[in-house]
């Protein structure tokens, strides 16, 4: 495989990618719009167009593993690459999150609405908000972008603690709404895990940038400390468990 | 390389391309350029790498992005849709010629029509084109004008379907007593149709833009005495309280006093519908430094926040359920809102659900023309 060869099908794989993401991007907006109209026919066509997804994530991670084994990619390359094998499974779980909440639309369509959707859209909005900002980040290797994502992630997680307590609530005062509540409880867990996921592919996106490793949060000095730190505490309670 | 690039790298000299064109060739180049840079519909050109050659303004306009971000790399990397995509790829490869409609959300959601197709090349290289109207707007008003008639017919259907059914029980023979029931019923029906009527006439001149009559100096505290007069008998009929604070000397603007008259009569109609027996609406005309404010006061239900920010929009109807005689086509809050920014005021509403809604409408103030002060 010539140098240029290899460029060609690194950037293929890249817009692969993009396609993936692309597509859900577009099912999780449909998942929540087909969600509020109570559309199950749109919530089929949701679950349908999931055997795509799962298509392009093999072509991409063939493709990856093809550049690893032919080419003995050089740093940037590498960490594309690497990031690409990690960035399709967080896709391709966001994509069977969709799908989730399609379900869900189909089994609840029999019943009438709890109470009007507000936190539930806000939720989606600020999910689908990160998803599309990580994967601006991926196409244009912008770490500047990602590092902008994970701080929204706590609305996110805040307007999850909302919907549940709240609908505990509801279900407890009338059990008719138990079915109707806990699914829609699992709505909410399915977007607050679409938003983990985006924060994830941004966490990536830094890694390919900037080769800094995953947790955004520590330095590689903290975390070699950290893990030093354990192994420490293991060998002491192993220690203390072997003379008593 | 297509041959405008090849052209086009002629103002930007690249040594390896040295080919010697004739200024007209460079000319026709650069007036194709500004040409499909002045279309408002986008332009979006694909080579045989699937690489973007063309990119107009309107299409940066449409997806927002920037032009150079789009140049020279794949499309999905700047516009990411995966249907243009295969589209287009599809114009590339299978010379598929297609028309459709495509949504493409990157905050703000878009509808757009679609077309894709190959750009005839016979030797040349292959390249495909897509074509983007934004129709965003085109689908918004279609759905307004379609909730619109709706809600006319529904208004008007039920006022006549009484009407229809009183005069079949009249021609059927009634008392004289029951007689005067049933006519004076109809006259009350027939009035509400005049009012839904007069609201589509008032949209009408809305949509003409017809300018306002001449401004005069306008007392607001007149205006309110005048609208509060004609609304007082209704409100004791309803049992609501009404009541109007105006400070002692007048206070002026420059407006059109009819127009204004109907500003104050559609808050106070509003109020008027949903308040119940027992409640209060208030309404009452200031005086700050440089502008004069009236604000309208009622402790009905309230408005949900969710609302708020859509009730001076037309057609825009909270719920209803809520009216008392729920006649409304959702404009009397539009047309408020236009009268009064077209005396350069503004109007706002703040509201509490179960507690009550306050419209405050400001209009900059003319210096007081009586004297404030005993001389």
């Amino acid at each position: 495989m010539g140098r240029e060869n290899f460029h060609r099908i690194l950037d293929e794989t890249q817009q692969d990618t993009l396609r993936l993401g692309s597509l859900v991007e577009e099912a999780t907006a449909k998942a929540v719009d087909a969600l509020m109209r109570s559309d199950v026919k749109l919530a089929e066509e949701i679950i349908e167009a999931d055997d795509i997804v799962d298509d392009l994530c093999v072509r991409v991670e063939t493709n990856c593993l093809n550049l690893l084994a032919l080419q003995q990619p050089m740093a940037s390359d590498l960490r594309t690459i690497a990031a690409m094998l990690d960035i399709i499974i967080d896709l391709e779980r966001i994509g069977d999150h969709a799908c989730d909440i399609a379900q869900i639309t189909k089994n609840l369509a029999s019943e009438p609405q709890l109470k009007p959707f507000i936190d539930i859209p806000r939720m989606a909005a600020a999910a689908r908000e990160m998803l599309r900002e990580s994967l601006d980040a991926f196409a244009q290797h912008d770490a500047g972008i990602a590092h902008n994502v994970p701080a929204k992630d706590d609305e996110v997680d805040r307007l999850y603690r909302a919907v549940f307590k709240e609908l505990i609530e509801f279900m407890a005062k009338d059990p008719r709404a138990i079915n109707r509540g806990s699914n829609l409880i699992l709505v909410a867990l399915y977007l607050e895990r679409i938003a983990d996921h985006a924060t994830n592919i941004c966490e990536r996106v830094v890694y390919m940038v900037e080769g800094v490793p995953k947790n955004l949060k520590r330095s590689v000095v903290e975390i070699n400390q950290a893990i030093a730190h354990a192994e420490s505490m293991q060998a002491r309670s192993h220690g203390e468990s072997a003379a008593s | 390389m297509p041959l405008f690039d090849v052209f086009r790298s002629q103002k930007r000299p690249d040594p390896e391309q040295q080919v010697r064109i004739s200024d007209p060739a460079l000319a026709l180049v650069e007036r194709f350029d500004a040409l499909v840079d002045a279309l408002p519909v986008g332009v979006i050109v694909v080579g045989e790498d699937g690489r973007v050659t063309v990119f107009n303004p309107a299409a940066c306009e449409i997806f927002g992005v920037p032009r150079e971000r789009a140049l020279g790399r794949a499309l999905i990397e700047s516009v990411r849709s995966f249907e243009l995509d295969r589209r287009l790829s599809n114009a590339l490869r299978q010379g598929v010629e297609q028309t459709a409609e495509l949504t493409y959300n990157a905050g703000v959601e878009h509808k757009l029509e679609v077309t894709t197709r190959p750009l005839r090349g016979g030797e040349a290289p292959r390249e495909a084109v897509a074509v983007v109207h934004d129709i965003t707007r085109v689908r918004e008003l279609e759905a307004i004008r379609r909730d619109f008639v709706s809600n006319v017919s529904h208004e008007l259907r039920t006022p006549l379907t009484s009407v229809k059914i009183m005069i079949e029980t009249l021609q059927g023979g009634v008392h004289r007593k029951a007689q005067a029931q049933f006519l004076a019923d109809i006259a009350r029906e027939t009035d509400r149709m005049i009012a839904l009527v007069q609201d589509l006439l008032g949209l009408a001149k809305l949509e003409s833009a017809a300018p306002l009559s001449p401004f005069e100096h306008v007392d607001l505290s007149e205006v309110l005495r005048e609208v509060v007069a004609t609304q007082a008998l209704r409100a004791k009929q309803l049992k609501i309280d009404l009541a109007l604070a105006t400070p002692d000397e007048p206070v002026l603007i420059d407006g059109d006093r009819a127009r204004l008259v109907q500003v104050f009569v559609n808050l106070l109609d509003n109020a008027l519908r949903v308040v119940p027996a027992g409640g209060h609406i208030g309404l009452s005309v200031n005086r700050e430094p440089d502008h004069a404010v009236v604000t309208v006061f009622d402790d009905g239900p309230g408005i949900p926040s969710s609302a708020l920010a859509h009730i001076f929009e037309r057609f825009y109807v909270v719920d209803r359920s809520r009216a008392r005689a729920a006649t409304g086509t959702g404009l009397g809050l539009a047309i408020v809102k236009h009268i009064v920014e077209s005396h350069g005021g503004t109007v706002t509403a703040e509201s509490e659900l179960g507690a009550g809604t306050t419209f405050r409408c400001r209009f900059r103030a003319l210096e007081s023309i009586a004297p404030t002060r005993a001389i």
